[in-house]
C-alpha cells in the first residue's frame, strides 16, 4: 500500500499561503539578477522545462549542467537578498525539477514524448504557443496566477523528479 | 540551568595575534567540535585561518574539567591537564556521542565505559551523565557540557578577533537526527551563539574541495565540466560518507550516509581484545578501576596511533589487583579485530556510489579526512573501493572540516572576495528520509534521502476507519521501513474531516524544508479530487519534541490505539 507518488502543491499552496515558508535567517547578499525571472507569469504554467534552464531542446547534458550551475548561482536561497528567499526556494526548487529531469537520459526522452503530445493538443486547442515568450511561473509571490493553475493536472512530472 | 553561570568575560590574556583585522563585524565564525578534538576557524579577508588558543593548539580537546566549582574546558587553561587527569573521572568528553540520545541507545551504553559516570534507565529518557568532584559525582547533560566548552571557544575567538562573536557554522555528523541538531543549536545558544547553519562535515569538505578546484580551474567555469569526489570522513566518533560534483565554485551533493562509528569503537573493540572482561571491569565505578582503566585507556590508543607506522606494538599496563595486560599486538590481529567495522566502511561507501548513481570509474578525487584516515586499512579500503592509486592531496584531513565551515560563514555572511575565491555555493541534500506514520507502523517517506535542500514534496494520505474525524500526522526521520527503526521528530492532530467510508477522505501532507534547513510540515483535509482545502492547514515546525521524546510514541499508541490512523492512497489514485 505505501506509495510515492506526489501531487505538485507549490501552486495551491501559494494560493492559500501567500507566503507560507519564510526564512528567518539573512544573508546578506544582494541579487538583482533574478529580475528578468519575474516577467509576468501570464505563459508561466506553458514553461517547458527547457525554458526553465533557459536552452534549446537540443541542448547537450554538458549544456543542462551548465544552466543549471549557472542558474543556482543566481536563484539560490543562499546567494539572492533576505527578502527574497522565499520566491528564490521556489525559483531554485523548479530550477531543480528541471534539471533532475533533463539531466537524466531516460527521464529526458520521456519528457520529451510527454511535451510532444502535449505539444500537438495544445496547438490544436490554441491554447499553448511553443515559441511565446516563457517566464517562470512564481506561485508565491504571484497567487492569482497560482489559483490558475489548480486544474493542470499534468504537472506532476515536474515535482516527481525532485531527487 | 542558570545561563549566567556559564557567562565567561572576554578578558582573557591577549594572545599577541592580531593578523586578524575585525573588517568583517558580523562575519560566522566556523566550528568543528569533534568527539575528540575541535577548532575553530575564520575567514581573515583573504583566506581561512584557524585560531590557536593560549597553548599555541589549533586541534584542542574536547573535553570539560568538574574539578571544582568552575568547571573548564580544554581550551583555555593555560596549562594542559594530563591524559590520566582526563581519564580520572572528573572530565566529561565524547559529548558528539551523546549528544541528543535517549539512554535505549546502543551509543550510550557503549559510553557505560568511559571513566565518567554514563547511566541509563532504559526508558527512553536524556541518559544521567556525572563528573566526580571532590569525591562526588555531579550530574550535568551533555548540552551543558558542550555549553561550556563553546563558551571558552567563543571567548577566545573574541579575544582574537577582538570582536564580539555572536554568529556560526558548525558542523555535525551526517547521520545527527533533526533531534540531536536541535540539541547542538540548544547548546549554542547556551554560550550565546547564534548557529547560522549545521553543516554535514563532508559537505564542508566539499565546499573547501570546490575552492580548490575553483581557484585552480577557473577557465572551467560555467563549462560544465564537472569534478566528481568522494569524500570519506572518520573521526573518533563518526564515519561519513559524500559524494559531491563541483563545477564553478558550486559543489552539488549528490549522496551523503553516516553512521556511529569512529575511532572509540575502535578503540573499544581493541579494549575488549586486550580485556576481555572490559566491559564489566569498571561497572563499579570505583576509584582504582577508573584510574586502572585510565592508563589502560592512553596506552591502547597511544598503540593505534603506533600501527600506523609499525607493524606491531607492546602494551604494558598494570591494571592493580593482579591484573595484568601484557601483549604484543601485530597489525593484522587490529585488523581482525576491527575486521566488522572496516566492512560497515565498505558498505557505506557503496551504498552511497549507488546513491549517488556513480561508479568508481566516475570518481575523479577521492578526500580522506578525520583521524582516523590515519588507518592504513583504512586508506587501503578507501582506495581499493573508488579503484584509486592515490588520494587526493591539498586537504589537511584534521583541518578540512573547520575550514569549510570558516568558507561558509564568510559566503553566508555575505562577504565577497574580489579574487572570485568565495564566489561559492553548496547545494545541500537531505541525509535521511522524512515521512510519516502511515498502513499501521509503516514509514511513508515524503521527501526522500538526497534530496536537493531547498526541497517541498506532498502526498495525500486517507483515513483508516470509517467516519474518521480526526487523524494524528506523526512525523519520522530514517531509512526504516517501519516507524519504529526511525527517529521520532513530532507528532500534531489533524480535525473537521467529513465523515465518510474509510479510504475516500483526503489529507495533504506538505514537507518543506528551506534553504535554512529549517523543516516544516504542512496538513490538512482537501476535498477528494480536487487541491481545495477544506479547513485552514495547520503547520508545524519540527523537531517539535523535548527530552521525553521515547515515550512520546508509546503514549500516543497507548491513547488513541489505530483510532486516528493514516493510510497511503495507491498511486493511481493520487489525483
Amino acid at each position: 500500500m505505501i506509495t510515492l507518488s506526489s501531487l505538485a502543491c507549490s501552486e495551491f499552496l501559494g494560493a492559500r499561503i501567500p507566503t507560507p515558508f519564510g526564512s528567518p535567517i539573512c544573508a546578506l547578499r544582494s541579487s538583482p539578477r533574478c529580475a528578468a525571472l519575474h516577467a509576468p507569469a501570464t505563459a508561466a504554467a506553458m514553461a517547458t522545462l527547457y525554458d526553465v534552464l533557459g536552452i534549446a531542446a537540443g541542448a547537450t547534458g554538458g549544456e543542462v549542467k551548465a544552466a543549471y550551475r549557472r542558474l543556482a548561482r543566481e536563484c539560490h536561497p543562499d546567494v539572492v537578498a533576505a527578502d527574497r528567499k522565499g520566491a528564490s526556494a521556489d525559483e531554485f526548487m523548479r530550477i531543480h525539477a528541471a534539471y533532475a529531469t533533463l539531466s537524466n537520459p531516460e527521464k529526458r526522452a520521456d519528457y520529451d514524448r510527454r511535451l510532444a503530445a502535449a505539444a500537438a493538443t495544445a496547438i490544436g486547442r490554441q491554447q499553448w504557443s511553443p515559441r511565446g515568450p516563457r517566464p517562470f511561473p512564481s506561485s508565491s509571490s504571484s497567487p492569482s496566477v497560482a489559483t490558475s493553475f489548480s486544474g493542470f493536472r499534468r504537472r506532476t512530472w515536474e515535482t516527481d523528479q525532485c531527487w | 540551568m542558570a545561563e549566567q553561570f556559564y557567562t565567561v568575560a572576554s578578558d582573557s590574556e591577549n594572545t599577541g595575534d592580531d593578523k586578524v583585522q575585525s573588517a568583517f563585524p558580523d562575519l560566522a565564525i566556523g566550528i568543528d567540535i569533534g568527539t575528540s578534538k575541535c577548532s575553530v576557524a575564520i575567514w581573515n579577508g583573504t583566506q581561512v585561518e584557524l585560531l590557536r588558543n593560549p597553548r599555541n593548539q589549533k586541534l584542542m580537546r574536547s573535553y570539560v574539567m568538574f574539578k571544582d566549582d568552575s568547571p573548564s574546558g580544554g581550551v583555555s587553561e593555560e596549562l594542559a591537564h594530563g591524559e590520566q587527569e582526563i581519564f580520572s573521572g572528573s572530565a566529561v568528553f565524547n559529548m558528539k556521542r551523546l549528544v541528543g540520545r535517549v539512554d535505549t541507545d546502543p551509543v550510550v551504553h557503549a559510553s557505560k565505559t568511559l571513566p565518567f559516570l554514563v547511566q541509563t534507565l532504559d526508558i527512553g529518557v536524556r541518559p544521567f551523565i556525572a563528573a566526580l568532584v571532590n569525591n562526588v559525582w555531579r550530574s550535568t547533560t551533555p548540552e551543558e557540557v558542550l555549553a561550556i566548552f563553546l563558551v571558552e571557544l567563543k571567548a577566545m575567538a573574541e579575544v582574537q578577533l577582538k570582536r564580539r562573536i555572536r554568529t556560526a557554522i558548525l558542523t555535525i555528523p551526517v547521520s545527527f537526527s533533526r533531534f540531536q541538531k536541535t540539541r547542538i543549536e540548544r547548546a549554542c545558544a547556551m554560550a550565546g551563539l547564534h548557529v547560522l547553519r549545521l553543516m554535514p562535515e563532508p559537505t564542508s569538505v566539499a565546499l573547501l574541495y570546490a575552492q580548490q578546484q575553483q581557484l585552480s580551474l577557473h577557465e572551467n567555469m560555467g563549462s560544465g565540466i564537472e569534478k566528481v569526489a568522494l569524500i570519506f570522513n572518520m573521526g573518533a566518533g563518526y564515519c561519513d560518507v559524500a559524494i559531491t560534483a563541483t563545477a564553478g565554485g558550486v559543489s552539488q551533493i549528490k549522496a551523503l550516509l553516516g553512521c556511529t562509528m569512529g575511532g572509540e569503537d575502535i578503540l573499544q573493540n581493541v579494549l575488549c581484545h586486550l580485556l576481555p572482561n572490559f566491559d564489566t571491569f569498571c561497572a563499579d565505578h570505583s576509584m582504582d578501576k577508573i584510574k586502572s582503566m585510565g592508563l589502560l585507556r592512553i596506552a591502547t590508543q597511544d598503540a593505534i596511533h603506533k600501527l600506523s607506522s609499525q607493524p606491531s606494538v607492546i602494551i604494558n599496563v598494570d591494571l592493580g589487583d593482579g591484573n595484568k595486560v601484557c601483549k604484543t599486538l601485530n597489525r593484522s590481529e587490529f585488523e581482525e579485530v576491527n575486521s566488522k567495522l572496516f566492512e560497515k566502511c565498505e558498505k557505506l561507501i557503496m551504498q552511497c556510489l549507488v546513491d549517488a548513481k556513480f561508479t568508481a570509474e566516475d570518481i575523479n578525487d577521492v578526500i580522506l579526512v578525520g583521524g582516523c584516515s590515519n588507518i592504513l586499512k583504512i586508506r587501503s579500503l578507501v582506495l581499493g573501493l573508488c579503484k584509486r592509486e592515490n588520494l587526493y592531496e591539498g586537504i589537511d584531513l584534521l583541518e578540512a572540516a573547520v575550514c569549510g565551515a570558516a568558507l561558509e560563514g564568510a559566503v553566508a555572511s555575505g562577504i565577497s572576495d574580489p579574487s572570485g575565491s568565495l564566489d561559492l555555493l553548496t547545494i545541500q541534500a537531505t541525509p535521511l528520509s522524512l515521512g510519516i506514520r502511515a498502513d499501521g507502523d509503516g514509514f511513508a517517506a515524503i521527501i526522500n534521502r538526497n534530496t536537493a535542500i531547498p526541497a517541498r514534496k506532498d502526498m495525500l494520505f486517507t483515513t483508516a476507519h470509517d467516519n474518521q474525524m480526526e487523524a494524528l500526522i506523526v512525523v519520522y526521520e530514517g531509512e526504516g521501513k517501519k516507524v519504529e527503526e526511525n527517529h521520532l521528530l513530532g507528532y500534531f492532530k489533524i480535525t473537521g474531516i467529513p465523515p465518510a467510508p474509510k479510504g475516500t477522505a483526503e489529507i495533504s501532507v506538505c514537507m518543506d524544508i528551506d534553504a535554512s534547513d529549517v523543516l516544516r510540515v504542512l496538513a490538512g483535509v482537501v476535498l477528494p479530487g480536487t487541491q481545495n482545502a477544506v479547513s485552514p492547514f495547520i503547520e508545524v515546525r519540527m523537531p517539535t519534541l523535548g527530552d521525553g521524546h521515547g515515550w512520546c510514541a508509546q503514549a500516543l499508541a497507548k491513547m488513541y490505539g489505530s483510532s486516528l490512523d493514516l493510510a497511503t492512497i495507491p498511486k493511481k489514485l493520487q489525483q
